[in-house]
């Protein structure tokens, strides 16, 4: 007979858990009182500036002037050169479409049904290139939009998107090869990633934009946006495939020599048991690296790329709204926020899903 | 081992140089324009005030873009025919050398390192950069000696801090520097009080006293400490091309001082009041043809942008935001820098 203890009993009402967790002691009370006032005061001070005294209404410079909290009218006039940029006013809806369209894409990679080696490409093949056929035009009497007049949130996404589609096969290819029994094989993977993470982004950038087309011949030089792409790509493949690198070694080298005495195939032991695992294992830092590529996206301004940060510094330069920069950064912060926020989120979801998983 | 890799790398590196400037110098630019038949002139990675914006519909406006538009009219006849590519200021210089654009105007400072170290050729000054004072109209003061013993806000590590050393210890006046890092916390300074005076780029100043809470409380000077002169760049070895835009640049200025205007231009063409008027708008040949342009390039040009005096009016001057006065960017006439040049 095993004696049975009872759970301890936990108040579960708000005031309860409130005792509990905020004044079990004088010490915590204090802290409670003065963390909780300078929250309290924090986030009236933000709300009387962005809500109680702010104006939407529609004006310039004189209205934001007698406006002691955010003249938003500011994102009213200016809003779609901060999302569109300078694409052609008259086709902002293609950017619209284009933009929604990858984002849809990628909230539809991130359902588990397409997470299969068929699925996933077909998914993002036919993504890229709708985006690209509205972005681009010149098909179904669509204007030739050239990639110089691309911008704001459907540029920062699209090269945020094909960035991280590029740059993940590259690192799965980079961190098996780094990994390969074949010393030249293990030696290049190895001399490629430690090259490309001693260069600082912005060089990478500089030079695939600025330098390759004084030294390259114009054949071999392709568009602008697209070897800043991949040349984006590389940089982030060199550092995902060292975080895959580390997901696999946490998985002790008796389950692949298992799988290969069972006779399973190379692909099948990478694909179906190395990989799955490394995946899991190195999920909090993949998101991590997902999450600065997001926000790394506006160096991209360096070179000419008119993506949101670039739109937004163009929204306040002029002379009617430069006196409204907080609100336009505080705007476009808010933009970025909701991309990241929803990436670590589902970040957090997926973690979740492992566990339970592993449970079983 | 190492000797070949070294002998690799090397012969990489000079064939890159051979091949950079074989590009650059290669070939005739107005040719390459007429073919590709637009221009594809210098914009900003977002905006520099006055000289290159962003207006609400995403389209390019300001000084500098109304010279690209000239540009692209006296070479393409019309405004339209332009793209403006967006470029970073770091950039600027090898995007031309790389044929991604093909001419500079981009407020870029003639000066000798960048004429004769990296492959440029400059035309003639279009724009004269002053650097100048602004300060609070209570003070009443009309020079820089009216402003001894006030305090200057500058921009620190610029070369303004500098050149008004020089010119306030020349002068011998005496003065406090305020020095501040950001261009938010010049300004912020300056319209709390905390300065008498600011010194800095004369646009610069401009876009100062429009975002000030009362802009009439503030005025700029009419003295100028320091003057660059603003070119606009080709590549190094394109003579025709640098004529073109020379004589784009002085065919504005021959229209402002014979008061040739967007809106009179037509009727003047009609019936030329003068023999050089006659001969800008090509009722006399000779404009196009010398250069290889059409013979109404100049009155397409007018007819499209108008003459200095309104390109600059409108984007930087009186009926701008900024009201930056003409100062220096007068005619020579009118006790500016600006002439034209003969056009016999």
């Amino acid at each position: 007979m095993t004696a049975v203890i009872a759970p301890p009993q936990i108040e579960t009402t708000y005031l309860g858990w409130a005792k509990r967790r905020l004044f079990a002691s004088p010490g915590d009370t204090v802290l409670t009182l003065i963390f909780g006032g300078a929250m309290i005061w924090f986030f009236q001070f933000l709300l009387d500036w962005a809500v109680v005294n702010a104006t939407w209404a529609e004006g310039g410079k004189e209205l934001c002037r007698e406006v002691s909290g955010a003249c938003w009218s500011v994102i009213g006039a200016r809003g779609r050169l901060i999302f569109f940029g300078l694409y052609p006013y008259e086709e902002h809806w293609r950017s619209t479409f284009a933009c929604l369209l990858i984002i849809a894409t990628m909230v539809l990679s991130c359902v588990p049904w397409f997470w299969s080696m068929k699925r996933l490409p077909v998914l993002w093949l036919s993504g890229f290139g709708a985006f690209v056929v509205l972005m681009y035009g010149g098909i179904f009497g669509l204007k030739v939009v050239t990639t110089e007049q691309w911008g704001g949130l459907s540029l920062t996404v699209f090269i945020f998107c094909a960035v991280v589609v590029i740059g993940m096969p590259l690192a799965i290819g980079l961190a098996l090869a780094r990994r390969s029994k074949l010393p030249v094989v293990r030696l290049v993977a190895g001399s490629i990633i430690d090259l490309f993470r001693s260069l600082p982004l912005l060089t990478i950038l500089f030079t695939a934009a600025v330098v390759v087309p004084l030294t390259v011949p114009d054949w071999a030089q392709g568009n602008k946006l697209g070897r800043v792409v991949v040349a984006f790509a590389l940089f982030f493949a060199c550092y995902q495939a060292e975080i895959i690198r580390a997901g696999m070694q946490a998985i002790p080298d008796g389950q692949e020599e298992a799988a290969a005495a069972l006779g399973m195939k190379y692909g099948s032991r990478i694909f179906d048991i190395l990989l799955p695992q490394a995946f899991r294992n190195s999920l909090p830092s993949t998101i991590n690296q997902f999450v600065i590529t997001f926000k790394e996206t506006s160096i991209v301004t360096i070179i000419g790329f008119f993506e949101i940060m670039a739109s937004a510094n163009a929204a306040v330069g002029t002379g009617e709204w430069t006196a409204q920069y907080i609100e336009v950064y505080f705007f476009v912060g808010f933009v970025y926020f909701l991309f990241v926020f929803g990436l670590s989120r589902y970040g957090a979801y997926l973690e979740r899903r492992a566990r339970l998983s592993n449970v079983r | 081992m190492l000797k070949i890799i070294i002998s690799i790398i090397s012969a990489v590196a000079v064939g890159a140089t051979l091949a950079g400037p074989a590009r650059a110098a290669s070939g005739d630019t107005v040719k390459t324009i007429k073919e590709r038949g637009s221009l594809l002139c210098t914009g900003h990675n977002g905006s520099y005030l006055g000289f290159a914006e962003v207006d609400d519909k995403g389209k390019w406006k300001g000084f500098d873009i109304e010279f690209c538009k000239a540009l692209a009219t006296a070479i393409l006849g019309s405004p339209d025919k332009l793209q403006i590519i967006p470029v970073s200021w770091a950039q600027r210089f090898p995007a031309l050398q790389s044929g991604d654009i093909d001419v500079i105007i981009k407020v870029t400072g003639w000066t000798m390192g960048r004429d004769t170290e990296l492959g440029l050729q400059f035309g003639r000054p279009y724009f004269i950069g002053p650097t100048t004072i602004l300060t609070r109209a209570e003070l009443n003061a009309k020079s820089a000696k009216d402003l001894e013993g006030g305090v200057f806000c500058i921009n620190a590590g610029t070369s303004i801090e500098r050149i008004v050393a020089d010119y306030m210890g020349a002068r011998d006046i005496k003065y406090e520097a305020l020095n501040f890092e950001k261009a938010e916390e010049l300004r912020a300074a300056l319209y709390a009080g905390r300065c008498d005076a600011l010194a800095g780029f004369g646009p610069f100043l401009a876009a100062t006293r429009f975002n000030a809470p009362n802009p009439e409380d503030f005025v700029i000077i009419d003295e100028v400490l320091a003057l660059e002169p603003e070119g606009i760049a080709a590549r190094q070895g394109d003579d025709n091309f640098i004529d073109v835009i020379n004589w784009m640049v002085s065919a504005l200025l021959t229209a402002e001082e014979n008061d040739v205007t967007m809106a009179n231009v037509d009727k003047q063409r009609a019936n030329p009041p003068s023999p050089t008027i006659g001969r800008l708008l090509g009722v006399t040949p000779g404009i196009g043809d010398r250069l290889g342009l059409s013979n109404d390039w100049a009155y397409n040009m007018i007819k499209a942008v108008g003459n200095y005096s309104e390109i600059y009016e409108r984007t930087i001057g009186k009926d701008s935001p900024y009201n930056l006065p003409r100062g220096k960017n007068h005619l020579w006439k009118n006790g500016g820098l600006h002439y034209s040049l003969v056009l016999d």
